[in-house]
């Protein structure tokens, strides 16, 4: 019985759930896609500061532009947080593909959210509770824009 | 003061940039993945180059802005590219900006405010 109804639906409408299965697979692909850039996009920033926060010589300080860029250059971090900046970029460009630019670019705000639990717990900063606040403020507002929906009125 | 031009100029850059970008890479809906071809062409597409040159300017800018000032200020100062990519999108490419897209941007810079807050 539950062989023949499921023989049935799949040789009367398999296009149907073929195609409903791209749809589904296309929304996570191009959401995880948003996610990952932005998780990327904070570590790189993470690295890149950690890379500047080395970078102490006197060129870095007092050099030239040319001088200065050629020391951040050179910081291990920089490149390498740079380099983990570059894939969460190509991930971007996907998912900006995939959905309107209003949509997606205010949902990299959770950048801020976590760059702030990065300088906590990696720079040791001290975190006020009205940043904290922020944060959740933050989380609502991207909570909101995924109600408001993703199209608009395309 | 170097330092804030440097930073509101590559602000600035980072914003109009994903308006190119999102002007070159246009609208799709259909299937999951993004093919070889898709990548290729992109390197052919004259929006997605405007895009990379934004962004690498504004990328230098930034490195530059952020050796002089503490990230903690800096970074919070990005989320005015959120109503000004809103507002490009409106204008160059015609996206429809709900008002409860609109509510969910500003509440977005409210939190980010709140979070450059001393």
């Amino acid at each position: 019985m539950n062989a023949g109804v499921s023989v049935n639906s799949e040789s009367a409408s398999s296009t149907d759930v073929g195609h409903v299965l791209i749809k589904t697979r296309a929304f996570q692909i191009a959401d995880l896609s948003v996610l990952g850039s932005v998780l990327l996009a904070a570590v790189g920033h993470l690295m890149i500061k950690a890379g500047l926060n080395g970078a102490g010589s006197a060129a870095a300080i007092h050099g030239s532009i040319v001088e200065r860029l050629g020391s951040y250059f050179s910081q291990p971090f920089v490149l390498l947080g740079l380099t983990i900046y570059g894939i969460g970029t190509a991930l971007w460009v996907f998912a900006v593909s995939k959905r309107d630019i209003s949509y997606v670019f205010p949902i990299t705000a959770l950048n801020y959210v976590l760059v702030t639990l990065g300088g906590k717990f990696l720079f040791a900063e001290v975190i006020p509770s009205k940043r904290w606040v922020g944060v959740a403020v933050v989380f609502i507002g991207v909570a909101l824009m995924q109600s408001a929906g993703r199209k608009g009125s395309r | 003061m170097t330092a804030s031009i440097a930073l509101w100029t590559s602000i600035f850059l980072n914003g109009l940039a994903q308006v190119l970008l999102k002007k070159g890479v246009g609208h799709s809906n259909d299937a999951g993945g993004a093919p070889a071809g898709w990548w290729l062409s992109l390197l052919q597409n004259v929006w997605v180059w405007a895009w990379g040159l934004s962004f690498v300017a504004a990328t230098a800018l930034w490195l530059l802005a952020l050796s002089r000032l503490d990230i903690s200020y800096a970074f919070p100062l990005l989320s005015t590219s959120f109503v000004l990519v809103a507002l490009l999108s409106r204008l160059l490419l015609g996206e429809f900006i709900s008002w409860k897209r609109w509510a969910a941007i500003f509440v977005i810079c409210f939190g980010v405010i709140l979070i450059a807050a001393k």
